[in-house]
């Protein structure tokens, strides 16, 4: 159908998500069941070979201390104590240091980084240009007759990340449609308003070290969604974010 | 001796056969162990549906991965997804040797074993596939890895034992 008969201008959006890299902490409730599980299975749970084999060990020093049974023992005495072993373990567990959960980002709340907030999805907006007004964003590209609404959303995350961003769409359907009628003043016969149909995408590699090319970005989690959209397309947008 | 003497209805008698039941009870069919043959695709256009697809789940600790597993055959039941197969394959041991040379050469060994689980899924419209994932996606644990692929052949073939005997006589035949 020709764009001329409808009066709606279409666009494209791209929803970039990132990950999480971390699992979120644990509920008060959770973190109470998984304690009281661990128990029960301790308690249930039967000895493990090295921890038979450290109990025979103690008792045959225990047996040297009080008589000496050292000639029969010294036979099937081994090099290696299971005591050792435990230490040595100990020994390389305190070395071993995890990284940061919270990172340095988190701390100085800059939400222009990605490695923010590592338990929850983020999301890309941008600051883009609307008939007057300068709005935060998802990154949105106007549609053009003979190409798929996918490949318009493609087009708009290339134009504001660079040709070379990982991405991963998912699906060639889209996710969600926000339309809306443009101000009196501008409205003509043929402009009466936009959809903007959302698709979402996944994040394959952390590393944007391309050039960004409008400089306002940010990532941000659901949650800090309601600081910078409209209300209305807020409501849209929720409605296929997944926490 | 006591049951010798019973008695027994004989065949003239209207009394005969007056203890059978496996007549009442349903037919048993024959379990044939005969391998079944691939789903195709179907693709018509604008409504898209997957064939089989395999969901596997791998990790180093087993009752992560078998929770999972039993998570996401519970989902698939829910929404209404046909499963066709949930199974296991063989686990895999690996032996790891640190060889620390300070002083005298010690080899501390570590056993890792790696399990894995398998969703067998059919009938997954295109539309639902990509929210799927990625309530599947939002839901894992870690350490697990997931990987969805659809179903093939060389899937099936390897989960059987290859029979060295079977296929020693089947060259020398031919």
């Amino acid at each position: 159908s020709a764009a001329a008969r409808r009066p709606w201008k279409l666009f494209g959006a791209m929803c970039l998500l990132r990950l999480p890299r971390i699992t979120q902490p644990m509920e008060k409730e959770e973190e109470e069941v998984a304690a009281l599980m661990e128990q029960i299975e301790l308690e249930k749970s039967h000895y493990s070979d090295h921890e038979i084999r450290k109990l025979e060990e103690e008792e045959q020093l225990k047996r040297k201390k009080e008589s000496l049974y050292d000639e029969d023992e010294a036979r099937g005495k081994t090099v290696i104590m299971a005591q050792d072993l435990e230490e040595k373990w100990e020994q390389k567990f305190l070395r071993f240091k995890a990284a940061p959960r919270i990172t340095d980002a988190d701390k100085s709340n800059d939400r222009t980084s990605l490695s923010r907030k590592l338990d929850s999805n983020l999301m890309l907006l941008v600051k883009q240009k609307i008939g007057n007004q300068e709005l935060w964003l998802l990154p949105q590209v106007e549609w053009q007759p003979g190409e798929t609404l996918r490949s318009t959303a493609e087009r708009a995350m290339a134009t504001f990340l660079g040709d070379h961003v990982q991405a991963k769409v998912l699906g060639n359907a889209p996710y969600g449609i926000y339309k809306y009628k443009f101000p009196r003043a501008i409205r003509t016969e043929n402009n009466v308003g936009a959809k903007v149909f959302f698709f979402k995408a996944y994040l394959q590699s952390s590393d944007l070290s391309q050039a960004e090319l409008k400089a306002d970005y940010l990532w941000v989690t659901k949650k800090e969604l309601g600081d910078y959209l409209k209300s209305e397309y807020l409501k849209k947008v929720n409605r296929f974010l997944l926490d | 001796d006591a049951l010798l003497g019973c008695h027994r209805s004989y065949r003239s008698r209207p009394t005969h056969g007056i203890g059978k039941f496996k007549y009442l009870l349903p037919k048993e069919v024959p379990k044939r162990r005969r391998e079944k043959v691939q789903m195709k695709e179907i693709s018509e256009g604008t409504e898209y549906q997957y064939g089989d697809i395999n969901i596997q789940m791998t990790s180093y600790d087993l009752c992560l991965v078998e929770h999972f597993a039993q998570y996401v055959h519970r989902l698939c039941n829910r929404l209404s997804i046909r499963v066709n197969e949930s199974y296991a394959m063989p686990t895999k041991t690996n032996e790891v040797l640190f060889l620390e040379e300070k002083g005298s050469k010690m080899q501390l060994d570590a056993v890792l074993t790696t399990h894995q689980r398998v969703v067998q899924i059919r009938g997954l419209s295109s539309t639902f596939a990509p929210i799927l994932l990625e309530i599947i996606q939002s839901n894992q644990p870690e350490g697990v890895h997931l990987l969805m692929k659809q179903h093939t052949e060389a899937d099936f073939k390897s989960r059987l034992k290859s029979r060295p005997e079977l296929e020693e006589l089947l060259a020398e035949m031919s």
